[in-house]
Formats: C-alpha cells, sequence, structure tokens
C-alpha cells in the first residue's frame, strides 16, 4: 500500500498539471496574504487579525480545491486500467491495498501542498495555523474521496474528466446555496456536501465530513472487489 | 501433489459462456503448456487462476509452501498477464524496484541488475520504459514475475511478437524457472515452443478443455491414426470406383487428388494392405508417404466437430 501511495504522491509531483495547480495556490496564498497585510490594522479592527491570511488560503480552498483535485485525481484508478498498469500491481497485492494506496498518495499531496502554503503565509501571519491545516485536509479528503470513487466507478478516464470538472463547478456553487436556502430539496443535498458542515459555528461539525471520504472508499473498495482488471 | 487445481471453473460475460466448468491439475514443478486460439478462453483462465479476473462459479486451489492468506499467495506466485503494459516514466530498474516494495520485499539494487541479467536487459536498467522494444518488454515482464522466487509462475503468451533471439532467452530462461523447482504455467499459440518447453499440455476450445496430457502420451493416441499419402500412376476407369470401394473400406477421410490419394489408416498394418489394393489393380505406386500427427495436427484438429477428445476433463 505505502509503495503505491508513494508512487502516487511522487507522480503528483511530477506531472505539469499539478505544478500548476501548486503554482496557482502558492501565487494565490502569497498575493493574499500581502494584500491583506496592507490592510492589516482595518482587518484587525474587525477582529479578524493574524488568522485572516489564513483564511484567504481556507476561502480558496472552499472554492477552487474540487476543480483541483478532479483534475489531479479524476483518472487515479480508471488510467491504470485503461493503460493494463494495474495489472502488475494487482497480482502483487490487494486491491484494498491499491484503493488505499492511491487514496493516501492524493490526500498526502495535498497535505503537503496545503502546509508548504500555509509555511509561506508564516512571515506574514507570525503564526502557522495548525487548525486551518487541518480543516483544509478534512475538506480536501472529501474531494479526493469523491474523484476516486469516481474513477473506480467509470472505465474511462475522458468521462470521469469532464464529470470531475461537472461536479467541481457544481458541487460549490449548490453547496454554498443550499447552505442559505430553505428549499427543502437543497438543505437535503447540503448535508451530503462538506459546505454545510464548513459553515456551521460550532468546529466539530467540520470533522463529521470525513465520513463521506470513508463511505466514498468503502464504495470505491466494493466496486472494484467485482471487477474485472 | 497438483500446484494448481480448478474445481469446474467458469467465466461467463453476460450470456456468453468464455471459460466454460474447467477441471485442471497441474503437477507441481512442472512446465505446463496451455494452448488454445485466439479467443479460446486461455487468457480468462489465467487472469482468474490470478486474481484479475472474478470467476463466475467453480473454484480453484493453488497449493503452494504457504498459504494461510491471500496476501501470502500474491507474494509467492509470479505473474506476466498478457495484454498489460509498463509504467512510461519508470526505467526496468525502477519497476523492479516499484514492484518488489510492493510485494513487500527488501532487495539490494545488485539483486534487480541480476535479474535483469538473467534476462538479458543488463545494458538497458536505466532506459525508460517507453524506449523499450516488445520483446524487452517481454522480458521485463519475466524479470518481474521472478522477484519474489514464486512457487508458480504464469506467463501469458511470454514470446508473442519476440525476435527469434529474444525467444531463444526466454526459452532457456523458462527451463531454468522450472529448474529450480518453480512450477510454469504459460499459454501460447506457439506450439513448437510448447512442444519444446513443456511437460504437459492442455488444450482449449470455445471455453471447454478438449486435451489434456503429456505431449508423448497426446502424440500416442493421435498417431494410432497414420496420415497417408499415395502418389500413383494413372487408374484405368473401369477400376476407380472399384479401387474407391476398397480403400474406404480400410481408411477414412480420403481426398482424392488426379495423381495422389490422401487419406488416414487406423493402424500400420493396413499400409502393405492399402498397396496391395494398387498393385493387385495394376496400378503403380510411385511413393508412400506415412505422417505421424504433429502437435500441431492435433491442436489444429481439437476444434473440429470430428475431434475426439483424447483425455476429456473427466479424465484429468
Amino acid at each position: 500500500m505505502f509503495a503505491i501511495c508513494f508512487r502516487e504522491f511522487k507522480s503528483l509531483f511530477k506531472s505539469i498539471r499539478s505544478l500548476i495547480i501548486i503554482g496557482v495556490i502558492l501565487g494565490v496564498t502569497l498575493g493574499a496574504a500581502k494584500l491583506v497585510s496592507s490592510f492589516q490594522s482595518q482587518l484587525q479592527e474587525f477582529g479578524l487579525g493574524d488568522s485572516a491570511y489564513a483564511t484567504g488560503l481556507l476561502i480558496l480552498i472552499l472554492i477552487a480545491s474540487p476543480l483541483f483535485v478532479s483534475t489531479l485525481t479524476h483518472s487515479t484508478i480508471n488510467e491504470e486500467v485503461k493503460s493494463r498498469t494495474i495489472r502488475f500491481i494487482a497480482t502483487k497485492t490487494s486491491r484494498e491495498n491499491i484503493v488505499f494506496g492511491k487514496f493516501l498518495g492524493n490526500l498526502f499531496f495535498w497535505i503537503v501542498c496545503l502546509f508548504i502554503a500555509l509555511l509561506l503565509i508564516t512571515p506574514f501571519s507570525k503564526a502557522f495555523h495548525v487548525s486551518e491545516l487541518m480543516e483544509g485536509i478534512v475538506f480536501v479528503s472529501y474531494f479526493v474521496g469523491l474523484s476516486l470513487l469516481l474513477s473506480t466507478l467509470i472505465p474511462k478516464p475522458g468521462v470521469t474528466g469532464f464529470l470531475g470538472m461537472a461536479i467541481a463547478v457544481i458541487v460549490p456553487i449548490v453547496g454554498l446555496w443550499s447552505i442559505a436556502s430553505e428549499n427543502i430539496f437543497l438543505k437535503i443535498y447540503s448535508y451530503i456536501t462538506p459546505y454545510y458542515f464548513f459553515s456551521h459555528d460550532n468546529d466539530f461539525y467540520i470533522y463529521i465530513v470525513l465520513i463521506y471520504p470513508i463511505i466514498f472508499l468503502a464504495i470505491s473498495l466494493i466496486t472494484i472487489r467485482k471487477r474485472d482488471l | 501433489m497438483y500446484a494448481i487445481e480448478t474445481n469446474s471453473l467458469t467465466k461467463k460475460y453476460g450470456e456468453k459462456t468464455v471459460v466454460n466448468k474447467v477441471n485442471l491439475k497441474v503437477k507441481k514443478g512442472s512446465i505446463f503448456g496451455f494452448l488454445g486460439k485466439n479467443g479460446a478462453g486461455k487468457s480468462t483462465l489465467i487472469n482468474m487462476l490470478t486474481g484479475l479476473a472474478i470467476p463466475s462459479s467453480g473454484s480453484f486451489k493453488l497449493n503452494l509452501k504457504d498459504t494461510e492468506s491471500k496476501r501470502k499467495v500474491q507474494t509467492k506466485v509470479g505473474v506476466m498477464p498478457d495484454y498489460s503494459s509498463f509504467y512510461d516514466d519508470l526505467s526496468a530498474l525502477e519497476h523492479l524496484k516499484y514492484f518488489s516494495k510492493i510485494l513487500g520485499l527488501k532487495m539490494k539494487k545488485e539483486e534487480f541488475i541480476k535479474l535483469l541479467q538473467k534476462v538479458g536487459l543488463e545494458n538497458d536498467t536505466n532506459l525508460k520504459v517507453k524506449k523499450f522494444s516488445f520483446g524487452m518488454k517481454k522480458k521485463l515482464g519475466i524479470a518481474q514475475t521472478l522477484l519474489n522466487n514464486p512457487d508458480i509462475i504464469f506467463l501469458d503468451e511470454p514470446t508473442s511478437g519476440v525476435d527469434a533471439n529474444s525467444v531463444l532467452t526466454i526459452h532457456s530462461l523458462i527451463k531454468d524457472i522450472s529448474g529450480d523447482g518453480t512450477t510454469v504455467f504459460l499459454t501460447s499459440h506457439n506450439l513448437d515452443e510448447v512442444e519444446k518447453l513443456c511437460d504437459e499440455i492442455s488444450i482449449m476450445d470455445k471455453g471447454i478443455i478438449k486435451l489434456q496430457g503429456s505431449i508423448e502420451s497426446l502424440k500416442k493416441e493421435f498417431q494410432k491414426n497414420l496420415i497417408v499419402t499415395v502418389k500413383h500412376g494413372p487408374i484405368p476407369s473401369q477400376h476407380k470406383e472399384q479401387l474407391k470401394h476398397k480403400l474406404d473400406s480400410i481408411a477414412s477421410n480420403v481426398e482424392w487428388g488426379e495423381e495422389n490419394v490422401r487419406l488416414v489408416v487406423s493402424e500400420e498394418k493396413k499400409i502393405p494392405s492399402m498397396n496391395r489394393l494398387f498393385t493387385g489393380l495394376d496400378i503403380d505406386v510411385y511413393r508412400i508417404q506415412v505422417y505421424e500427427p504433429s502437435l500441431e495436427e492435433i491442436f489444429l484438429n481439437t476444434g473440429k466437430e470430428e475431434a475426439v477428445p483424447l483425455h476429456s476433463q473427466d479424465a484429468v
């Protein structure tokens, strides 16, 4: 499992798409941090203080990470099935290990990205925001799990690429909309996106989101166990 | 003791049965050849045995030295699947390192190099696989099966599309592997290869095992039938019907040409009688050629309706 995880992690850093995404995250984080620092006194009046830097990053994650994650992870399983490279690894380890390895590899990539981004803003914020890091990881894990599930359920990488992008646009818009809406269907929908839990005052709610990647992983495992490779 | 045992192993895709109630027994330490035409179900069977495909029904057992868990089975089996590909961004050495890590092995660089030497890739250890020829990929495919010093190796079409020199390397490698006590299960189209390498073979057609046994025993069974070609002189028209009638009584599958006749006799002693038939009617006989059926003929006959299974699955 760890060999697969490590390869996934390493190959994500090698791809051009991921390098662009890392560049965007770090660039936006640094840019936002510089912008925030020029309005520091005003922000402190609103009680935001130093956490405004990390909040900026978290907002970027909440809005853009579904697209980033989907771009990088949508074909993590089905590409290997399509190219038949999975046949070498599936004869050497269990399918569970492949799925877990892929999930962890992708998640670690995001953990490192978030960690570096938060590290970059420490000169401005004068603090390392552990809670924001944890929240970012929880949020990203939802979409990593969802992308992995799509990649397991749908055999064609082209389809998951399109579907992943559609979901990455629809889920944040409808997710944020559903929080404020009184519509019963949107209310129900809000419970299956992470945005409802992130909008709650109680931070504990954020960690409820972790149930979703577990569910996505479980469905992925059940699906891949029954599939011919 | 058998290394591989299957019990009514079946694979269906929708309504289509690709592998139909296969019962196989492969002796430990043997080289077992699994023959069949394209679409016969060979790869599907090997995929089921190696965990790549889920059987629709039936079961199989791999008798390894230590098989307490599925994980252990995978670490004691080497598989070279057909239609598989490597990672383009990795070299041969990196592939072996990656696969060994997946298997949970702790190996030194020298051990990987030794393996690559074994398959003749010692000069290409750091070359990215995307630059590999088809034959080189096949060799790497075999090298990775040997990583865990397995009890059983499954090789799906190990030499298809490979140049003659590489075929020789692969053949001698397979013999070496088997010499170490490893059971080798290989599928092939190449009858020559199977005849050279295998102790036992099984021929599959349309998902059913038609024949199984040692090459010698299969040949022996089929050699009861001999294919005879007689080159003869002109046949007087008044004797034509008589000759045809008499030949039909001692031979089968009689095919008439202009100057020769091809027929099948069930035993050797019928050949002199057949010769007397010609000479008795004053027909010159220039040449009599007797063929023993080759493995290829056994193979080619397997799919035909008239082919009689020598060792049916029940007899295994």
